[in-house]
């Protein structure tokens, strides 16, 4: 009891064991592979001057870059009208549009891409069409070329591109548009000059976000794509276990990464500084990386307000009549955006309900006989056993460290704060291949690598992230006279926390669990590093199911954790406005 | 029901019409049937309780919402078919709506520059502009680095700058502390003398209605209640709900309570006095010298509460209880409660209202 009321004084203490997880996981093996890379203690270039040398890593680098700068600006261009037309619609629009971009955010990047598999591959859907359509006599090459990774690349990205330019649009006040407008500005002018500019922090972070990102994501583009379209990601996977001498892997890891940091630092800092206070839209004070979990939140608060007061700027009407040839362009490019988005999850889902001997859309007879291959099938039921159990152990872990460190973080000085934030965020900033080797790195000196505590803690690091971001979010939302006011009553800090914060900020935590636990239980990158031989996890299975392309077993597992999407934003929703009631329902009690 | 009192100056000519305006959400009328006259140069102000259509009015006319029916004349013409960027109106915003990544400078240009004047031109009106309003020295900055009063005056400057005919405030001060408030209120009034504009102000703060407006509307769910004069409507309130919204006013729903007055009480309608009308004296002592201009009635206080330079007790007379405010005075009697009073009030200050 004494030194729990110590540590209320000392609230820095409380992320430690964050900390010290993230430093013996990610930190100290970083620092160790820097020194690797670099020929410590002799200190030399040699390995970086040996992958420049080599032109073909050279053009792989170039060509990684490439693509995601391609893949971001792609998202950009779809992404930002769909945002615009998403908070520009009616409420009830507005809602079912955002729980559409919502669920391929929250479905396996591995579901989506084994889609694009079964959509373009040489037996798939499109070829089978155009076959039996007697429009080609053979296959066309859909498949593994540049296209087909642009394709997935942008599917995969696209929700990441839209949730925080929703969110930023979301908080833009739409009386400025108006007040534009009273001094003449025309709707163009009105958007160039004052809508876009206050969106631009939504562009910046989407934007940030999806490109690095794509520079540590290898997954859709090895599946997709062919020989030729490799990124650099690829190459260090494929080194990791393979090679023997780490150093020249730990030099291309720490190029990707320094790549990042550079277009992190250019894009990110310099203009978060004077415009991202500026526009006060995004009120968040945290710089975070994943400004997706803003949009989910204003998404939840928006789907239970009756009626927001300023919405009548929102049609901002002009007396001509919104010309209608633009409404249905809008209506006609958000429907197709949708669709690109969504299709393929769902083709997944009907064709695992085909009753022929392979896989086939349509599906010319249904039957369950892929699931019963799959809870048939051991191996398959192993992994997703290994799964969940993984995936719940990080999810109880993280969820207490992170808050534990959330907590800890709100009550620091600001500066203290904004320094450990970075830290903290490492994770999910770097991109996730240098993340993957550090992390390899690190569970082989803890003597870990290939078992489950080993993967539980390297699942941890990016889950203890997610809940520190989601706490920290919803305790900038707590009212912190409340504790004043408890303590005023006696209460001992322990009792504090325990009768005042913890019910308030409980359902930030929950948030936080959840999405510990869908992070872990779609990890692929990190785990394919990490899991060795002998640990099975559902991911890695079907990961090796998609390049192997045989088991259509893989498309009831698919369509299953494509499902699961809807219940993750059930529970969400659930615990959203199960607070929500809770609290309304304490604020109509008379005061005592 | 609305009484519309002519214009104090004769021959102005109507700037902005209402012919039977009215604005539905679904089946809600926020705005229901509403016609006025606006000349130029007048200070207007629309009064309302929360969520009596005063925005929606005030964005009717400035083009953000189109009617359901009616039409709204500016100049004798009617804007149904003109936006709202072409309708030429400088709008304070209830927020303000300063835009959050411009200078304070950038923000004043903003409605110049939209009206294409040369760049040359627009810094010395700018300058000009912030001299008016007190902020020389703050054209660097961003909206957020001022404080609450001097956002305002930027909204005012923004709002002017441009030299629209027509002016219109939403709740302009409702966000500022009452000292403020009282400083604004003179910044509104002075800048509408300087640059005569067509004014019209909504608000639910009916001391500020009082102290600036040429006419008030008063709303009630979307309709206009009544329109007059700050006077007309202080002291002649068509129904209960504007003598109340107005000030405080007794009125008497109380049968058994025969009230004397000058004029015939019309069917339908109940009596009302203010409560400064009322005068309280000892209930012994000796009658005043006008008693037949009177009434006086005897009642009990029941609770009394200083404020002030004022007084204000609540005297219970049978089944009624009267409000009675009385300037504290020197000489003047204090009573406490469980006094006996005798209240009188002069028959001429009695005024009939529809319920
Ligand atoms: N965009 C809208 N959609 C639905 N109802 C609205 C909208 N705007 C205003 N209302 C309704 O119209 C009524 C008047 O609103 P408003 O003009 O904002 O009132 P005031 O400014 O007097 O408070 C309110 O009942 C409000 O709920
Ligand atoms: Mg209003």
């Amino acid at each position: 009891m004494k030194t729990l009321q110590k540590l209320g004084r000392r609230p820095i203490v409380l992320t430690a064991p964050a900390f010290v997880l993230l430093i013996a996981v990610l930190g100290i093996p970083m620092v160790q592979l820097l020194l690797t890379s670099l020929n410590a203690p002799a200190f030399s270039l040699s390995n970086y001057q040996g992958f420049f040398e080599q032109t073909s890593n050279v053009r792989v680098l170039f060509q990684t870059v490439k693509i995601s700068v391609v893949t971001t600006a792609i998202c950009l261009i779809i992404g930002y009208p769909t945002a615009y037309l998403i908070v520009s619609a009616s409420k009830h629009v507005r809602i079912a549009l955002i729980v559409l971009v919502l669920i391929p955010w929250l479905t396996s990047g591995l579901v989506r891409t084994y889609a694009w598999v079964v959509i373009l591959g040489d037996h798939g859907l499109i070829n089978n069409l155009l076959l039996n359509l007697g429009l080609i006599s053979s296959p066309v090459p859909l498949i593994y070329n540049r296209l087909a990774v642009y394709i997935g690349m942008v599917h995969i990205m696209l929700p990441m591109m839209i949730l925080p330019l929703l969110s930023v649009m979301q908080g833009i006040d739409t009386s400025l548009l108006a007040a534009a407008r009273s001094m003449g500005a025309g709707p163009f002018l009105a958007f160039w000059r004052v809508f876009l500019p206050l969106s631009l922090p939504g562009i910046r972070s989407g934007s940030l976000l999806v490109f690095v990102v794509c520079l540590g994501f290898y997954v859709t583009p090895q599946a997709l794509g062919g020989l030729g379209d490799a990124m650099l990601s690829t190459f260090i996977a494929s080194q990791v276990a393979s090679s023997f001498n780490l150093a020249p892997t730990a030099a291309a890891a720490f190029i990707l990464l320094g790549i990042a940091l550079v277009v992190l630092s250019i894009f990110g800092l310099d203009v978060s500084g004077s415009q991202g206070r500026a526009a006060r839209a995004t009120r968040k004070s945290l710089p975070s990386p994943l400004p997706s979990f803003a949009a989910l939140t204003r998404f939840l608060k928006d789907l239970a307000a009756p009626y927001r007061a300023k919405r009548w700027t929102a049609q901002l009407y002009s007396a001509r009549g919104d010309s209608r040839l633009s409404s249905i362009v809008g209506a006609v490019f958000v429907t197709l955006v949708m669709a690109y988005l969504l299709f393929p999850g769902l083709i997944v889902v009907m064709m695992s309900f085909s009753g022929g001997p392979a896989l086939e859309f349509p599906p010319s007879s249904l039957s369950l006989k892929w699931y019963r291959a799959f809870l048939g099938d051991p191996s398959w039921t192993g992994a997703f056993w290994n799964s969940i159990q993984i995936a719940v152990t990080v999810a109880i872990l993280s969820t207490i460290l992170g808050t534990l460190a959330a907590y800890g973080f709100n009550r620091t000085s600001r500066r203290v704060r904004s320094v450990l934030t970075m830290a903290i965020l490492a994770p999910i900033t770097f991109p996730a291949i240098v993340v993957g080797i550090a992390t390899y790195f690190g569970l082989l000196k803890l003597g870990l690598l290939g078992t489950r505590s080993g993967l539980v803690l390297a699942h941890s690091t990016g889950a203890i992230t997610s809940v520190v971001v989601i706490v920290l979010a919803t305790l900038a939302n707590f009212d912190q006279r409340l504790e004043r006011a408890a303590q005023s009553m006696r209460a001992a800090p322990i009792q504090v926390f325990m009768r005042v914060t913890l019910p308030l900020i409980l359902p930030g935590i929950i948030g936080g669990a959840v999405f510990a636990f869908i992070g872990s239980f779609d990890e692929v990158i990190i785990t394919s590093l990490v899991s060795g031989f002998d640990m099975q996890t559902l991911p890695l299975k079907m990961l090796e199911n998609i390049r192997q392309e045989i088991d259509p077993t893989i498309a009831a597992v698919g369509s299953l954790l494509t499902l699961m999407p809807l219940l993750w934003l059930m529970i969400l929703y659930a615990t959203w406005w199960w607070s929500k009631s809770r609290l309304q329902q304490l604020s109509a009690k008379p005061p005592a | 029901m609305a009484r519309d009192e002519a214009p104090k100056e004769k021959h102005v000519p109507v700037q902005i019409e209402f012919c039977g305006v009215t604005k539905m959400y679904g089946a809600v009328a926020a705005v229901r049937d509403v016609s006025l006259t606006v000349s130029r140069g007048e200070f207007l102000t629309i009064l309302g309780p929360s969520g009596s259509g005063k925005t929606t009015a005030l964005m009717l006319l400035a083009g953000f919402v189109a009617p359901s029916s009616g039409d709204i004349l500016i100049d004798g013409k009617s804007v149904a078919a003109v936006p709202s960027y072409r309708r030429d109106q400088g709008i304070v915003f209830q927020s303000y709506a300063l835009f959050p990544h411009l200078s304070v400078r950038r923000n004043l240009e903003f409605p110049l520059e939209m009206r294409g004047v040369a760049a040359a031109d627009r810094a010395g009106r700018v300058t000009r502009f912030l001299d008016r309003v007190h902020l020389t020295d703050f054209g660097d900055r961003l909206p957020w680095q001022l404080s609450g009063g001097q956002q305002q005056r930027v909204a005012l400057a923004r709002a002017l700058i441009a030299d629209p005919p027509v002016f219109l405030l939403d709740e302009p001060l409702g966000a500022l502390d009452r000292h403020l408030r009282e400083q604004m209120q003179d910044e509104i009034r002075s800048l509408h003398k300087e640059f005569g504009k067509t004014t019209i102000c909504v608000t639910h703060d009916q001391e500020e209605a009082l102290t600036l407006s040429d006419r008030i509307i008063v709303m009630r769910s979307g309709r206009i209640e009544q329109i007059g004069t700050p006077e007309g409507l202080y002291d002649r309130p068509a129904t209960a709900f504007v003598a109340n919204f107005l000030g405080e006013a007794n009125i008497f729903e109380d049968p058994a309570f025969k009230i004397e007055a000058d004029a015939t009480q019309p069917s339908g309608t109940l009596a009302m006095i203010r409560p400064e009308r009322i005068r309280l004296a000892v209930a012994t002592g000796p009658g005043r010298a006008d008693t037949d201009q009177r009434q006086s009635v005897i009642g009990t206080v029941t609770k009394m509460i200083y404020a002030g330079p004022l007084r204000k007790y609540h005297v219970s007379i049978g089944k009624s209880v009267l409000i009675v405010r009385q300037h504290v005075a020197s000489g003047q009697e204090i009573f406490d409660r469980g006094d006996e009073v005798r209240l009188d009030w002069l028959r001429s200050d009695v005024r009939f209202v529809s319920a």
